[in-house]
């Protein structure tokens, strides 16, 4: 997490990322926790808040609903170059929204008070940067960008322009994730080493398409011009987790994928799977399959002492059995005898675990989005700034370049 | 989560029971209704289109199973349109749900009582639905009884009897008239400042439904019957050949006997009926539908049925029959003519006797059981 006052300063985010590493975990995490609170509060500002959406489509829908449950927000321009976007797009408002085919004209606009940018991955930086250059704060859907220069242009424009920027890792803004990872820092599970993730579906990931010339716009994901496939729309939020939880981002990257079940047509792969390296020898697992949903959206954090389970909607622990420990001399005093039973072995635990209670578990993207709006109106640098979005897009697109070249490959440092 | 769906293309006519795989506690299912799809039945037509196929799957949601019959070209476009719908219902599920505290619902039930809460567009619109609903049946109907619910032992599969002080101690925590609403800022604020239990349980399914239907119909499907665990039905469109969905309303005064089959098309069906969810002690049945006015389980009411172009409203309207006094329904529904009700009650001059109303109702479904030889109704 950046230090606030140093972003107000000005100084550059390479300072402020070092600052990161050598000062006390603990108070960073604190301080952290409390600008995170202060984020995601509800909000007591209601003044007008004018929204411009680019990209109004399901992603670009869901994030409006949220935005619209925040006081004072209206969108009121919308761009695509889809038109029935517009239509569905009124009637998730309930009003009429000024539509544009271009988004420059959007970006025209002196009424806005900050941009969504929701379009197809591959068309981020092309929406971004103009909106950052044009002096729009913007909300970007992650991954930030579809390849690592364009994800520094972003940080550079940021802080050229002296604009607000959040990336939609909305994940940073779940309570029971924040409650759950801030204790890991202060080390109720040990050391973690091991990251394992899985997001796990069974469909085959397609939209119905009116008109087999639109494939291509309305599946973006499945082909490789806009999209970076499993890894980018489902793993970058688990590889920014890892980022935030190892409090770095990754030296190198393993990465592999086929087509293993829908043989349509599709260019990206319906099951991935990736190795990230971390220093110490920590590692980062995620794998990704199409046709079973078994493990579903989660992740385990692996520690010395214990283990942590994310999921969508809750946060649980669990903890290794006791070791040795070194004691005081014994006392003479005498044991008394009882009846054991362990079934440790080699068997998994099915257990129950210890949940992590949260009095305000809402949904993360509408913390997210009401954050968002918090940090324009107070020129507050949001929790997921471009740099988390930097350090996610790198694990993402390294993991992608390491499948297609079938070897682990670096992954640059972060910015 | 697709974990509990099947699809599989049917050639042949199925006789299905809905409503049986319910989970104690969260089932909001109310009775099983039979439906006899007649999907081997091709459409004759001269035209050259390729001949509807019957798909049908099965999906757990919001306490309950959904079921989607389609009558589409190919399995690729049902896999499509399953999916699609599917989605909705667990977009709007995590939307409403109150067994997560993730959802907007639960937001709303946890801070409005503290501070206005601004929502989006289809939660407030949700809100405004159940409120009018209350507003009309004179708080019959109520979406604030989560408190009751749980008082009774609703929420922990298995029944209680709560005393009278207990009841008393939560009507300052019920009530739709602590929700105020104000459309102008979509905001929800509880006038009795403190949090409340939103429960969507009798018309969030009703909700859903609506939301599939018109996303189907945007999708082109004009042959299809959605299921929220039998207890709310939308027919749209016609099984092929035939002039609507078959739907049999079982005679809770005889089991296993039919009251009356029916054709529905291009409307929804719901149904309120305690036969599933209730509990006994000393020798008497507690339903989980609630008269939030007496904070008591209704008694005495058999089955109620509503037929109304809005499966949300069918679905409210199937509680405001069950909780008020038919009399009561047959006043307020006599300025809804497009609203049709069939209500089954226990007589209250002989407990072992049932009375039947029915209002707005095409035929006499109140008559003896014999519907084969009146042929079925279409309801449209």
């Amino acid at each position: 997490m950046i230090d606030r006052r140093l972003f107000v300063r000005g100084l550059s985010a390479a300072v402020a990322a070092s600052t990161l590493v050598t000062d006390s975990a603990l108070a960073q995490s604190s301080k952290a926790e409390a600008d995170a609170a202060r984020q995601i509060a509800p909000a007591v500002d209601k003044s007008p808040f004018r929204l411009g959406v680019i990209g109004p489509g399901s992603r670009g829908q869901e994030l409006v609903r949220s935005f619209l449950r925040v006081p004072g927000v209206k969108v009121v321009a919308a761009a695509d170059i889809y038109p029935p976007r517009f239509a569905q797009l009124n009637q998730t408002c309930g009003y009429e929204v000024a539509s544009h085919a271009d988004f420059r004209a959007l970006l025209d606009r002196k009424d806005l008070d900050a941009v969504v940018v929701a379009t197809p991955l591959g068309l981020h930086a092309q929406h971004v940067i103009p909106a950052l250059e044009s002096g729009h704060h913007v909300y970007g859907e992650k991954t930030m960008a579809y390849t690592i220069e364009d994800a520094a242009k972003i940080v550079n424009a940021t802080t050229a322009h002296k604009r607000i920027f959040q990336v939609g890792h909305q994940y940073r803004y779940s309570p029971w994730i924040r409650a759950a990872v801030a204790r890991v820092q202060q080390g109720e599970i040990g050391d973690v080493t091991h990251i394992l993730a899985y997001w796990n579906r069974n469909n085959n990931w397609r939209r119905p398409v009116p008109d087999p010339s639109l494939e291509r716009l309305i599946n973006w994901r499945l082909y490789n011009q806009w999209s970076l496939g499993l890894f980018a729309e489902l793993g970058s939020h688990h590889m920014d987790i890892a980022n935030w939880v190892f409090g770095s981002t990754p030296t190198s990257a393993i990465g592999s994928g086929s087509i293993c079940t829908y043989h349509d047509g599709r260019e990206t792969d319906d099951n991935v799977q990736a190795v990230l390296s971390y220093s110490g020898g920590r590692r980062f697992i995620f794998t990704s399959m199409t046709n079973n949903a078994k493990m579903g959206d989660q992740l385990w954090l692996y520690g010395s002492k214990g283990s942590l389970n994310l999921t969508l909607e809750d946060a649980t622990f669990f903890y290794e059995p006791h070791r040795i420990v070194k004691t005081p001399a014994k006392d003479g005093k005498a044991v008394v005898t009882s009846a054991s039973y362990s079934p440790a072995g080699e068997m998994p635990y099915r257990g129950p675990g210890k949940p992590v209670q949260v009095t305000t578990a809402e949904d993360p993207t509408t913390a997210a989005t009401r954050a968002f709006v918090y940090c324009v109106r107070t020129k507050t640098e949001p929790i997921a700034d471009a740099h988390v979005g930097y350090g996610s897009a790198l694990a993402v697109i390294q993991s992608n370049h390491a499948r297609l070249k079938k070897q682990e490959v670096e992954v640059p440092a972060s910015i | 989560m697709e974990t509990y769906s099947q699809l599989r293309p049917k050639g042949e006519g199925l006789k299905q029971k809905y409503g049986e795989v319910t989970e104690p506690g969260k089932n909001f299912a109310r009775q099983g209704i039979k439906i006899l799809s007649l999907a081997a039945v091709c459409s004759l037509s001269l035209v050259a289109q390729p001949p509807l196929q019957h798909f049908h799957q099965t999906h757990a949601a919001m306490g309950t199973i959904f079921t989607i019959d389609l009558n589409v070209p190919d399995q690729a476009t049902a896999e499509q349109d399953m999916d699609l719908a599917f989605e909705e219902i667990d977009r709007l599920e995590a939307l409403l749900s109150n067994y997560r505290p993730t959802s907007e619902l639960s937001r709303i039930s946890r801070e409005a009582g503290s501070a206005p809460v601004v929502t989006d567009p289809e939660t407030f619109h949700f809100l405004d639905r159940s409120i009018y609903w209350s507003r009309v049946s004179n708080g019959a109907f109520d979406i604030t009884v989560g408190p009751l619910l749980r008082a009774w032992g609703f929420f922990f599969h298995q029944g209680r009897i709560p005393s009278q002080a207990e009841l008393n101690a939560l009507r300052d925590k019920i009530g739709w008239r602590h929700v105020a609403l104000d459309p102008e800022t979509r905001t929800v604020s509880f006038t009795n400042h403190q949090a409340m239990e939103l429960d969507p349980g009798s018309i969030g399914k009703g909700f859903a439904v609506d939301s599939v239907v018109k996303l189907l119909r945007e999708h082109g499907v004009t042959s299809a019957f959605i299921s929220a665990g039998g207890s709310t039905l939308y027919a749209i469109g016609t099984v092929p050949g035939a002039a609507g969905w078959p739907v049999d309303i079982p005679d809770p005064r005889a089991p296993g006997k039919i009251a009356t089959s029916i054709l529905l098309k291009d409307t929804s069906l719901s149904t309120g009926a305690c036969t599933e969810k209730f509990f006994i002690k000393n020798g008497h049945r507690y339903c989980h539908i609630f008269d939030p006015r007496t904070m008591r389980p209704v008694e005495g009411m058999l089955q109620t049925t509503v037929i109304d172009p809005s499966a949300t409203d069918s679905d409210a309207l199937s509680t405001v029959v069950f909780v008020l006094d038919p009399s009561a329904s047959r006043r307020l529904l006599a300025s809804m003519p497009g609203t049709k009700a069939l209500i089954f009650r226990q007589s209250n001059q002989s407990p072992s006797h049932a009375s039947c109303t029915a209002i707005n109702w095409t035929g006499n479904p109140c008559e003896a059981s014999s519907p084969a030889a009146k042929g079925s109704q279409l309801h449209d």
